[in-house]
């Protein structure tokens, strides 16, 4: 098991190393000029240059990565320019390890813009999950048990369908008639539980993690579904049946837990990408979470915070992937690390 | 890594050929082919979703046709003097988004363009795009799926990592952010031009990209399966080529799980155009597609309702169609499914 | 098209000063002020829908923003007032200063006199040492970005380096200090500043711009300053600012309204809460429906066409003022031969444009890139001869007589909005029709940038244009002049690559003229001059669309570019 992980936490951080790499490449090979988008019209060539090095974009592309390593590793201070930090100490922003950059555009460190949008997006997340797992499973379970019913034709069918809508639609919709029109709903306005306590928290991410939610819920019902159903025609299950267990709890313990591995994987891997940020439920409903933060540093071409989100939501997944693996081995005696 | 989400969204179960005909089917004496399209015919709802599928496949193809020869006029402004469609707000005259004999689905805020036109002729662009960057993701996945497979050792494992990778990246973010990068290189470098085929090229290309890896490792899996049977041992102890024993010997038993994958493939392209068009990235107007004309709807969700559902609507169609279709294929061709 | 414009217009200053707050709003008859006054108290809520770039006065150089420091917390030496008259409006009035300003020696050199009394939030004097610092800090190119510093840098005393920047490198390494120190002086309270030519409106920059506002140096921390407000007007900053959110601005008690003889900060709502990132159809969609804090809710944005047809519902509390503003189509006069240029202008539909655009409310036709606000506007008979609707046919008559072969393959560019694509299509679908081949071109936020670069190779493009102050002098010669604008590997603002030495003369000629009424003549003729080389083509003028919460006393003035004036909004009916 030791072992197992320490392979597997090597090999993901020479990937994140790669990854890094190739993001680099490919953002410094763009043609827009950032030194001028930053120093604005009427910028002489001569400003330009100034403020290409102050952003640290004169160095090589290579350079510049391993600047940016180095952060990762053991933190930097900003601006670049050694000789401007020691002249004027009050103008130095450090930021610690791991360091992600710091945002020309946004005036603080990428850890900084992280930190503030983070919990807002964990929040979402894990609202949305709990909603899709929750009610993902237990329509699954009814779908399974009243299989080729109506009702199981039309669980599946509602789900299918709200998941067929875009994203966008279906929160444009709560948005704009479930709030605002017809006023069932108060604007949804992210609030911390250290402002608002739980109830307001929770208030005010019920709309955007359900349009989260079924975006994912469909999937979750029919896999729950065709897990049960499977399980079910299992030995074991009807030699449970056969022993007279009631059809209830042989579900809840025996054909459940079959289906949990599978899901509980699933969940993960789902959940990890959207740590990386929910751009589109973000977008629609002003939520400051990362992928709002990831749309907002595109179109400013704010290429430090791209490279953060970027370099962050890959490294949740590679996280939850292993992750996946030691549970999937907790869960599952069969499976064998190694 | 170990169990991939998708693999067991778009799980096909074993290859069609390795599924002995049953007992009593032996006798008729059918080929597994005919077997799974008696299966697919007797089931009523996939049979209904492929005639969907269908009709938007005739509608995609006949689009053009019919915009060229002025029966369906996308483009055609009806916003001023006399023959302007829309009130002294730029609402569609009417009720109902100005629904009429002329504009059966009304005609557009704004401009009076007429709406079924831009949604029909829209459905044709978001097919396109979609089935382009499906055969990229299929093709990709396929050609990586049997080397990996057929090969295993240091390539399989080398493939493997680079499916990892692809997979980490967060592809939204990435299909935004390198949008003015890969466009850029498009039109100057490549020559594409400008506009509408080199914004839907960079869609179709880079969608395409973050398709292949789940294609890749179901291909894979396949591959694993089929390489250890007779005929493919008997090819290579007659020196087949490698050349010849992945895509001739290997390539044919894989078309099943193939054409499932690419059914469930396809719907999900079809919503990323419309997301992606919300965000920025895409085919742009005049130029029809469901996503753009669904993103210039938006603003008007409170007061033509009509003008925003039916792009939404449209799009919500095909992809249950689709997605039901798949769900048949996979249980007409997997005998031992899930059903 | 909207928000881009309003960054466009400030940004793009060019030749002449910011093009930021000056210019003439619509005769008030359209205003159809809704009954009762603000009142003092109450929570105000302020709704911008993109973040606000910077708060640092020497960085900020959007036309809304410099003035909404002006009115809320940054006092100036010298500001702009509220009258709603547009040249009365466009007169600098002292504001830290006791007047506006004595140049000597030809306006090479300006001398202002500090104030008593007049504090900084934490009840410091605010001192000629903090105006001088606030100045030096343009120098530091390489920390201040953003800004619009190059006027002062090519201005102050102070010598060049190799590379044609001051030996001056700014107030944290210090460099060339002495320069400076020679350049800018300080007596007592009256600070003197040298230039090295003559600046005869020096007070008129300062008052549209915040390059020359006083900053406190123990408060300056570079970068990380961006959105520090260290106030010196009636409300400070509760807390931080954060980008994405906003702030909430509170009553600054060591504001003294005894010091300040400006109309412009009635500072009436004891609180203005700034609110981020909303979408502003979600603002107006709220607006619109009444709901919550939406009765004193003011959006820093228009309302979107999409919404008109709420209008009649919410008359009482809604406002049309013409901006100060004209749009217009650049040909590329290097590419384009006349007669495609002059095809292009017949076939331009006006009409479609304005009707995709939001119609009447949202536009009325312009037939010169000159406001009809400006003194001395004339309509161009060129643009009055062709219709609203453009002329197809004639325009294929123009190509056919010039043996232009058709189809004639033309892009346009423009900043792209979903009402932009709509505009733009309006065009393509005339000009399709009187013989070319139209491709639509949108762009994102480098749009600017990209029209500016001398090898541009585009064919047509929109842009956006207001006056200065109000006179044609600050619309045509920072627009087409090309002496003035085509340098240092940009085009200026002179997009279409117009070189026209006739026009250029005439320029010259009215920029030497004694009295106002020949320049203004003159200006008229070189207008025309523009229109028979087709230089460019004007669309319209914009109207802005003013929707507030019901409780909110609206105001919005010439000083603010027709945007809210936070300086006079105030709530009624008790707030919120």
């Amino acid at each position: 098991m030791f072992a197992f992980l320490v392979r597997r936490v090597f090999a993901g951080v020479i990937m994140l190393i790669v990854m890094s790499l190739v993001v680099f490449g490919l953002f410094f090979a763009s043609p827009v000029d950032v030194a001028a988008f930053a120093c604005g019209k009427n910028c002489s060539p001569a400003i330009k240059e100034q403020t290409r090095k102050a952003l640290g974009y004169d160095d090589p592309t290579l350079v510049q990565w391993k600047d940016f390593m180095v952060g990762i590793a053991k933190g930097r201070e900003y601006p670049n320019d050694p000789e401007l930090r020691e002249a004027a100490p009050q103008l130095v922003a450090s930021c610690d390890a791991p360091c992600f950059g710091y945002s020309q555009v946004n005036s603080r460190t990428v850890n900084e813009e992280i930190s503030k949008a983070f919990p807002i997006t964990v929040s979402l997340a894990v609202v949305a999950l709990i909603i899709w797992l929750t009610v993902g499973i237990a329509l699954g379970c009814i779908a399974a048990l009243t299989k080729g019913s109506f009702l199981d034709r039309g669980l599946v069918g509602i789900s299918l369908v709200f998941y067929a809508f875009p994203t966008f639609f279906i929160g444009l919709l709560l948005l704009k008639f479930v709030s605002i029109k017809w006023g069932l709903w108060d604007i949804p306005e992210y609030t911390s539980i250290a402002d608002g306590g739980v109830g307001a928290w929770l208030y005010n991410l019920i709309l955007p993690s359900v349009t989260l939610a079924v975006v994912f819920m469909a999937a979750y019902v029919r896999m729950t579904r065709a897990f049960v159903l499977e399980a079910m025609s299992e030995d074991y299950i009807r030699t449970a049946h056969s022993k007279g267990l009631s059809r209830g709890r042989v579900l809840r313990k025996h054909t459940l837990r079959a289906a949990l591995t599978p899901l509980v994987t699933m969940a993960g891997l789902d959940f990890a990408g959207l740590l990386g940020g929910a751009i589109i439920t973000e977008y629609v409903f002003n939520f400051n979470g990362l992928g709002k933060l990831a749309v907002d540093a595109n179109q400013n071409y704010d290429l430090p915070t791209i490279i953060g989100l970027v370099v962050l939501a890959a490294s949740f997944v590679i996280l939850m992937n292993i992750i996946v693996d030691v549970l999937y081995a907790v869960i599952d005696p069969r499976v064998r690390l190694g | 890594m170990t169990l991939p989400a998708t693999d067991l969204d778009t799980h096909v179960g074993p290859p069609v050929g390795e599924s002995e005909p049953e007992a009593g089917t032996a006798i008729v004496g059918r080929s597994p082919m005919q077997l799974a399209m008696r299966r697919f015919r007797k089931d009523k709802l996939s049979m209904f979703a492929f005639s969907v599928v269908v009709l938007y496949f005739l509608a995609a193809v006949l689009a053009p046709f019919l915009v060229k020869f002025g029966v369906l006029d996308p483009y055609t402004f009806h916003n001023t003097g006399a023959g302007s469609l829309l009130d002294e707000f730029t609402l569609p005259k009417g009720s109902w988004g100005g629904i009429s004999g002329d504009h059966w689905l009304g005609v557009e805020p704004g401009t009076g363009r007429d709406v079924l036109a831009r949604v029909w002729y829209g459905v044709t662009f978001s097919l396109v795009m979609a089935i382009a960057a499906t055969i990229i993701s299929v093709g990709l996945g396929t050609v990586f799926g049997i080397i990996a497979g057929v090969s295993g050792g240091f390539v399989d494992s080398a493939i493997g990592r680079l499916i990892d990778l692809v997979l980490s990246f967060p592809s939204t973010l990435m299909l935004l952010a390198l949008s003015s990068l890969f466009i850029d290189i498009l039109v100057h470098d490549i020559h594409v031009p400008e506009g509408d085929v080199a914004n839907g090229t960079y869609v179709v290309l880079v969608l395409g990209f973050f398709g292949w890896p789940y294609v890749a490792r179901l291909v894979r899996g396949q591959v694993l399966s089929i390489r250890e049977r007779e005929f493919v041992e008997a090819a290579k102890l007659m020196g087949a080529s490698r050349f010849r024993l992945y895509f001739k010997e290997i390539l044919p038993n894989l078309w099943a799980p193939l054409l499932v994958s690419a059914t469930i493939t396809m719907p999900t392209y079809i919503s990323a155009e419309a997301a992606l068009n919300y965000l920025g990235v895409g085919i742009k107007p005049p130029t029809p597609t469901l996503g753009n004309v669904l993103s210039g709807s938006i603003d008007y969700s409170t007061s033509d309702f009509v003008f925003f559902f039916m792009p939404a609507f449209l799009i919500m169609i095909i992809v249950v169609s689709f997605n039901l279709l798949g769900d048949g294929l996979r249980d007409a061709l997997d005998p031992k499914g899930h059903r | 098209m909207a928000s881009k414009k309003k960054r466009m217009l400030a940004v793009t200053a060019g030749a002449l000063l910011a093009s930021t707050v000056l210019a003439a709003c619509g005769s008030g008859d359209d205003d159809k002020k809704s009954e009762g006054a603000g009142e003092t108290g109450g929570t105000l809520y302020f709704n911008v829908e993109k973040p606000i770039d910077h708060w640092d006065p020497q960085r900020t150089y959007v036309g809304t923003d410099i003035s909404k420091q002006s009115r809320l917390v940054y006092r100036e030496l010298v500001t702009f007032g509220t009258s709603e008259d547009a040249v009365e409006s466009a007169k600098p009035l002292p504001d830290l200063a006791t007047d506006t300003g004595t140049a000597s020696d030809g306006g090479k050199v300006w001398q202002f006199t500090l104030r008593d009394g007049v504090k900084w939030e934490d009840g410091s004097d605010i001192t000629c040492e903090d105006l001088k610092y606030g100045l030096s800090r343009n120098f530091a190119t390489d920390v201040i970005v953003g800004g619009p510093a190059f006027y002062i840098l090519s201005y102050l005393d102070i010598p060049a380096d190799a590379d044609g920047t001051p030996q001056y490198k700014g107030p944290y390494t210090k460099k060339g200090q002495d320069l400076f120190d020679k350049a800018v002086t300080c007596d007592g309270k009256t600070i003197t500043y040298n230039f090295n030519k003559p600046w005869p409106d020096f007070n008129l920059a300062i008052a549209a711009l915040h390059f020359a506002s006083p900053y406190r140096a123990e408060k300056d921390q570079g970068d990380k300053s961006n959105y520090s407000v260290f106030s010196s007007g009636p409300y400070k900053l509760e807390g931080t600012w954060e980008k994405e959110s906003g702030g909430t601005f509170v009553r600054n008690p060591e504001y003294d309204k005894a010091t300040d003889d400006t109309d412009s900060r009635n500072a009436l709502p004891d609180k203005i809460v700034f609110k981020m990132g909303t979408k502003l159809e979600t603002t107006y969609d709220a607006i619109l429906a009444n709901k919550g804090d939406a009765a004193c809710t003011v959006s820093d944005n228009r309302l979107p066409p999409s919404k008109f047809s709420e209008i009649p519902n919410v008359q009482d509390r809604y406002q049309n003022p013409d901006s100060p503003y004209a749009d217009y189509l650049w040909f590329n006069t290097k590419k384009l031969p006349l007669e495609v240029r002059q095809a292009l202008a017949m076939a331009t539909n006006r009409e479609g444009w304005i009707a995709a655009g939001g119609g009447e409310r949202a536009y009325t036709p312009a037939y010169s890139v000159v406001n009809p606000a400006v003194a001395g506007y004339k309509e161009v008979p060129t643009y009055k001869d062709i219709p609203l609707a453009g002329d197809p046919d004639a325009a294929k008559k123009i190509l056919d007589e010039a043996g232009i072969k058709t189809p004639y393959k033309i892009e346009i560019r423009y900043p792209q909005s979903e009402t932009a694509d709509k505009q733009a299509a309006a065009l393509k679908d005339t000009w399709d029709k009187a013989g070319f081949t139209v491709t639509l071109s949108p762009e994102g936020d480098v749009y600017y940038s990209n029209i500016q670069k001398p090898d541009h190779n585009y064919d047509v493009g929109w842009a956006g244009w207001g006056a200065d102050w109000p006179s044609p002098m600050t619309v045509l010669p920072p627009l087409f002049d090309s002496r003035a604008n085509i340098q240092g590997g940009s085009l200026g603002q002179d997009y279409g690559k117009y070189e026209g030495k006739a026009f250029n003369d005439k320029i010259t000629e009215a920029q030497n003229a004694t009295d106002l009424d020949t320049q203004i003549t003159l200006l008229q003729e070189a207008d025309q001059i523009l229109a028979d080389d087709m230089v460019y083509m004007p669309l319209e003028i914009a109207k802005f669309n003013w929707v507030t919460g019901k409780n909110v006393d609206f105001h919005t003035t010439p000083g603010s570019n027709s945007f809210p004036d936070l300086g006079l909004i105030g709530l009624r009916n008790g707030g919120c």
